[in-house]
């Protein structure tokens, strides 16, 4: 798998190719690198203009120019004597082999043994079981000697010696890098020359990465300081540039002493300064990846903070609802208006990054509304796992005492306890309070909402003077904590630099994370400018780089959302209240050919949502929008069912419409080759439908493990392969709520 | 550090071999027709050849391959199962004997008979034995006494040893859970943990490192990401971050680098390639609208597939019939209406340029005599072999959404000639080969 660059006979020197489809190096470089290396100006390409016919021909042109020119050494055949040594070397190996494995099969660890290993090891350092057997050997020998020290010493330096000679043989022994650990590891006293030696063996192959991981290893254990390794990467950056497990290893080191503020390495101060050293870096060859590594980790540090951060919430603070027993028709243009049939509302959290912990014990609330002492706090994620970005706990708010028409405080104290951890281990800190105001009625009107939902008529434009957008989503995320002026100053130094920087795809690339990085951290007035100079970043990327392009396009789609969500302007463009839902929230980001969702956190109030004519291949995100009850996706490039997954957290859902995707066009669900199809697992749960309909369950079974979760009573799903009778006759049994089934009411 | 040199090493080595790379392709592109054509075929006979020649003797100079002769059996036996052939009977029984001795009373292989058991060598022997196929080779596997190997592996820090006092890290892991999937015979005692462990070793950059505090290396960015697809936790990763890392290793030479700034190796063309198929079928990404100026795609009718089908820089032009091939094996697998809707949904546009890869893999690592190898100017060996041939698989079946859907000829570079047999993209083994032996251990159990 690793490069054998200290064993390469020396290059000869090579033509430069005229044709190249890339220029690889600058102009300026290519002429420092003729003068330096003096290559010779000779062109290869000399067969370009003849014919050959025949296959054969074909051949031995081909074999010809190869040998000229890609062969830093002709091959050759063995001559009769060197054979002769190697095969009797060969034989010496499998000599040795047969006696140590008899040594080692029969526990003999006498000298002559031991010496045998060694001969082994020095010919093969791969020989792992030899070195298990050193390693009970010296057991053994330690075993009788214990109390004298230098006697310790000359056992376990005469390992550390025959490591070094295997190493000199074979540098990417694993067998043989380990074992020198485990010497060390039994307090060896002349840890101190494991640096020296070690230098030696980074001079020459600077990028090997079982001699950088046992650096840490011997760091560690002398605990050498961080800044004398910090130094070193200087060192080793100084003399090669393009030294990435340098840069690397920098930071590593650099994040434990921001982590630990040791002196002198303040964020505010330290990474400006290192923006200063890769510069250097990059603008000296921008081809070189390195830097460029290292830039992307420095933009990191400067806006992420590792403390886990509470985004946003629903509902926000300082908000009002309505809650309602049961569907109500109700015309509260002012408010979230909400009805559940549990009589419950769902309380959602939204964290920065994936957190476990939260819990009644993390999470209190303080409220009238009875019966919410012990709340259940749910993780919002795939798989039951137990971190996750979103939680949910539901709220009653009917209980056995009649509380209508009443108004309720709600305080929640977010890290009230200690308990909330990132999955990266940091503890959630800054202890967070909102409150919110609930106003129960009583249910006023019979439900009637077995009417079809339209995505066309009975929608009301947003008012945009009204302040109720600011009621209901909590815009901007406090950085209050996050000491922001050096990073804004950081970030903002680096766009004026790359703006300078000619048009290159790497170039381009870091300009528009920049931009984004400075939205995410600056006030909301500038927002808007720099979305579209994002925008315009990926779309030129785009074009320029093909083969990335799903990838520009994501990115994309996430600056679009970002646009859309900055503002309460933006924002309320797309916004409208449906009049036939309760005046419900609908928000319409149709036609945007977005390929990925994103902003979510800051839309957790929407009731409907419309997203018809994207280039949407999954649904992953929704899972946060909790007050979601109606989904358009028509016209996306969903292809199966298990792309409609995240749904199934969505407890509101009533209507969906997934009509003209790619849903059944291939029998096959791609999530095939990720996991078997749960139905190949003999545990799988046998449910009612399951055991009246094997057959139609075990051919759909993906839709069937995501409509059995959903409560749905509208269902679009026209213009997909999977349509047809057979496959609504299994909705209708595995959804039996279901009303509305491609716009046709269902005789019930 | 104030004056950085002008040009280091790297650069040098860097702009030596794209010079070698380069200097190929134009004399590729300026040969004649011929000549392109046998260019880019896959030699199978001298590649056959140079197999079997191995597995019946290796060269003395393998010695000191010796630790790891289950390895040897795997990169051979995988390559000729890649190349749509199989061994004979004496040979596949003296496979199967051989590592019948290379396994331990209690458990697991060694790197040859009498060797310590070894999680790395239990895998290339496990997947050589399902490889192999059939009743013997499966039921040689002693799989109560694997289970006991694997659990007495398994450290309390969730990750797993490489042998007993050995090193831990992700090759370690992966090896593990590979085996434990295939052998039907994963639980809780073996994943507990091993999330956290394999997340630990994800790096800022996106991939994967060998160990905690690592750079991130292809080698274990496949071993960490198909672990955690295999053991379920796979959506614990960065995704994002991981599959911007990962398609950028592949370069200006079209082949893909190992880790940050280094140069391009043939056998990354499976450990970063397999990555990106596996990451976009995770995330079921099917973008088929035609853009860029350079696209590969057309607009999803079979007369601009035909046509378009001449334009490749494929020289198999002639080679008009395959792509009825492809329709008729379609129908022939009985799962797949065909026709002209639906044609180019069916397809996916790789994250990486694929026929770029092909490209490189075939032009610069392959050997024409037989045997492929990291670049131009290094000489072949049997684990460039296996994984050069294995990442070409890939490379050609990445348009397609699943193991199932047949490539076009346009998705090979030389034509169905070329084909290469599907792979399992979590064990490296061929797909039929993992299906029979997914079956046998599910009725073992």
């Amino acid at each position: 798998m690793e490069l054998e660059i200290i064993n390469q006979t020396p290059i000869k020197p090579a033509a430069f190719s005229i044709n190249c489809t890339k220029q690889p190096l600058s102009l300026s470089l290519s002429l420092s690198l003729s003068l330096s290396l003096s290559l010779e100006s000779r062109c290869y390409v000399t067969l370009a203009d003849q014919k050959f016919e025949s296959h054969t021909l074909a051949y031995l042109t081909f074999v010809s120019y190869h040998r000229r020119n890609m062969h830093g050494r002709p091959r050759k055949a063995y001559k009769p004597e060197e054979e002769a040594a190697s095969a009797a070397k060969a034989a010496k190996l499998r000599g040795l082999q047969s006696q140590f494995m008899a040594n080692h099969h029969n526990k003999i660890y006498t000298k002559e043994a031991v010496d045998l290993s060694t001969k082994l090891l020095e010919i093969n350092p791969e020989a792992y079981t030899a070195w298990n057997y050193r390693k009970l050997a010296v057991e053994d020998k330690l075993s009788g000697i214990e109390s004298d020290p230098d006697l310790v010493k000359t056992i376990l330096d005469e390992e550390l010696r025959v490591v070094e000679s295997a190493l000199k043989q074979n540098f990417k022994s694993y067998g043989a890098w380990h074992h020198r650990k485990w010497v060390l590891s039994k307090g060896n006293s002349s840890v101190g020359n494991e640096l020296r030696l070690l230098d030696n063996f980074q001079k020459l192959d600077t990028r090997n990465f079982h001699a950088w991981n046992y650096r840490r290893f011997v760091v560690e254990l002398t605990k050498r300081s961080e800044q004398d390794e910090l130094e070193y990467t200087d060192d080793m950056i100084g003399s090669d540039f393009s030294n990435y497990s340098a840069w690397h290893n920098r930071s590593v080191l650099l994040s434990s002493l921001l982590a630990r503020k040791a002196d002198g390495f303040l964020p505010n101060k330290k990474i400006p300064d290192e923006y200063k050293l890769v510069q250097n870096a990059i603008f000296t060859d921008e081809d070189d990846q390195s830097g460029w590594f290292y830039h992307l980790w420095l933009l990191d540090q400067t806006v992420n903070v590792e403390t886990p951060l509470l985004t946003s919430s629903w509902p926000s603070h300082s908000s009002r609802i309505s809650l309602y027993a049961g569907c109500s028709k109700g015309s509260f243009s002012k408010l979230t208006t909400f009805g559940s049939e549990s009589g419950s509302f769902p309380l959602v959290l939204y964290f920065d990054q994936a957190v476990g912990g939260v819990s009644s014990s993390t999470v209190t609330i303080d409220s009238e509304l009875k019966g919410n002492e012990d709340l259940v706090w749910e993780p919002v994620s795939k798989k039951n796992s137990q971190v996750s970005c979103v939680w949910v706990a539901r709220l009653k708010y009917i209980s056995s005492e009649p509380c209508f028409g009443k108004e309720y405080k709600v305080k929640v104290r977010v890290g009230n306890s200690p308990g909330i951890v990132s999955s990266r281990g940091c503890n959630f800190s800054a202890s967070y309070e909102f409150v919110f105001t609930a106003h129960v009625h009583d249910t006023v009107e019979e439900s009637s909402q077995d009417g079809i939902v339209s995505w066309k008529d009975g929608f009301d434009i947003w008012d945009a003077e009204s302040k109720d957008l600011n009621a209901l989503a909590t815009l901007d995320r406090s950085n209050a904590q996050m000491d922001s002026k050096w990073r804004q100053e950081a970030i903002a130094e680096e766009i004026d630099l790359f703006r300078e920087l000619p048009d290159s795809k790497i170039g381009k690339l870091t300009l528009a994370r920049l931009l984004m990085a400075k939205a995410m951290i600056s006030d909301d007035a500038v927002k808007g400018v720099h979305y579209n100079e994002i925008l315009e970043l990926y779309k030129d990327l785009m074009a320029l780089d093909s083969s990335h392009y799903q990838y520009y396009k994501d990115e994309h789609s996430v600056a679009l959302l970002r646009k859309v969500t900055s503002s309460t302007e933006d924002l309320s463009g797309h916004l409208f209240r449906c009049r036939n839902m309760n005046n419900s929230v609908c928000l319409r980001l149709n036609n945007l050919s977005l390929s990925r969702i994103a902003s979510v956190e800051k839309l957790l109030f929407v009731q409907m949502l419309d997203l018809s004519h994207n280039e949407l291949h999954s649904t992953e995100g929704l899972e946060a929008m909790q007050l979601l009850s109606c989904l358009n996706l028509s016209h996306n490039r969903i292809r199966s069912f298990s792309s409609l997954d995240s749904l199934r957290h969505l407890k509101q859902l009533r209507v969906l419409d997934v009509s003209h995707n790619h849903i059944g066009e291939h029998s096959v669900d791609t999530t095939r080759y990720l996991c078997s199809s749960p139905l190949s697992n003999s545990e799988w749960p046998q449910d009612e439908v399951g055991s009246q309909m094997p057959s139609l369950v075990t051919k759909y079974w993906d839709a069937y493990f995501v409509l059995r979760d959903l409560n749905l009573k509208q269902l679009d799903i026209t213009g997909n392969v999977i349509a047809g009778d057979e496959f609504s006759s299994f909705v209708l049994q595995v959804a039996p709520k279901l009303v509305w089934l491609d716009g046709k009411k269902l005789e019930i | 550090m104030e004056e950085l040199p002008s040009i280091t090493v790297s650069q040098r080595e860097q702009f030596l071999v794209e010079n070698d790379v380069f200097g190929m392709y134009s004399y590729f592109d300026t040969s004649d027709i011929a000549t392109q054509k046998f260019m880019v075929e896959i030699q199978r006979d001298k590649q056959l050849d140079y197999l079997m020649n191995g597995l019946r003797q290796l060269g003395p100079s393998f010695s000191s391959l010796d630790a790891n002769r289950p390895w040897v059996c795997y990169w051979i036996i995988h390559s000729i199962a890649l190349l749509g052939e199989s061994v004979d009977d004496d040979l596949e029984n003296n496979a199967i004997d051989f590592l019948g001795r290379c396994q331990g009373s209690d458990g697991g292989y060694g790197g040859g008979p009498g060797q310590l058991p070894h999680l790395a060598t239990s895998y290339a022997a496990v997947n050589t034995l399902v490889t192999l196929g059939g009743e013997k080779a499966f039921s040689s596997i002693n799989r109560e006494q694997m289970a006991c190997f694997l659990r007495r592996m398994k450290d309390t820090n969730g990750g797993f040893r490489m042998h007993n006092m050995g090193e831990i890290d992700v090759r370690a892991c992966y090896t593990a859970i590979s085996i434990a999937s295939i052998l039907n015979i994963v639980d809780d005692e073996l994943t507990r943990g091993l999330g956290d462990y394999i997340l630990s070793c994800q790096t800022y950059e996106g991939g994967i490192g060998g160990e905690p505090g690592s750079e991130a290396h292809g080698g274990y960015t496949y071993c960490g990401l198909a672990t955690m697809i295999l053991i379920n936790e796979v959506d614990r990763l960065n995704l994002d971050s991981l599959m911007n890392w990962v398609v950028h290793r592949q370069g200006v030479e079209m082949g893909f680098q190992g880790r940050t700034n280094k140069l391009v190796d043939g056998c990354y063309t499976f450990w970063q390639a397999a990555p990106c198929v596996l990451l976009q079928r995770f995330f079921s990404s099917q973008d088929m609208a035609p853009h860029g100026s350079s696209s590969r795609m057309s607009q999803g009718t079979d007369e601009d597939h035909e046509e378009y089908a001449h334009d490749e820089d494929d020289p198999e032009d002639s080679d008009e019939d395959d792509s009825d091939e492809d329709s008729d094996e379609d129908s022939g697998n009985g799962h797949q209406v065909h026709h002209t809707s639906t044609y180019i949904d069916r397809r996916i546009q790789p994250v990486f340029d694929s026929l770029g890869l092909q490209r490189y893999v075939l032009l610069c690592s392959q050997v024409a005599d037989g045997g492929f190898r990291d670049k131009l100017r290094k000489p072949r060996d049997f684990y460039h072999t296996c994984y050069c041939l294995s990442g070409l698989s890939v490379a050609q079946h990445a348009w397609s959404k699943d193991e199932d859907t047949p490539p076009l000829t346009r998705d090979i570079l030389g034509g169905y000639a070329n084909h290469l047999e599907p792979v399992h993209l979590l064990h490296n083994v061929v797909m039929d080969r993992y299906n029979e032996a997914i079956e046998f251990f599910h009725r073992a159990a």
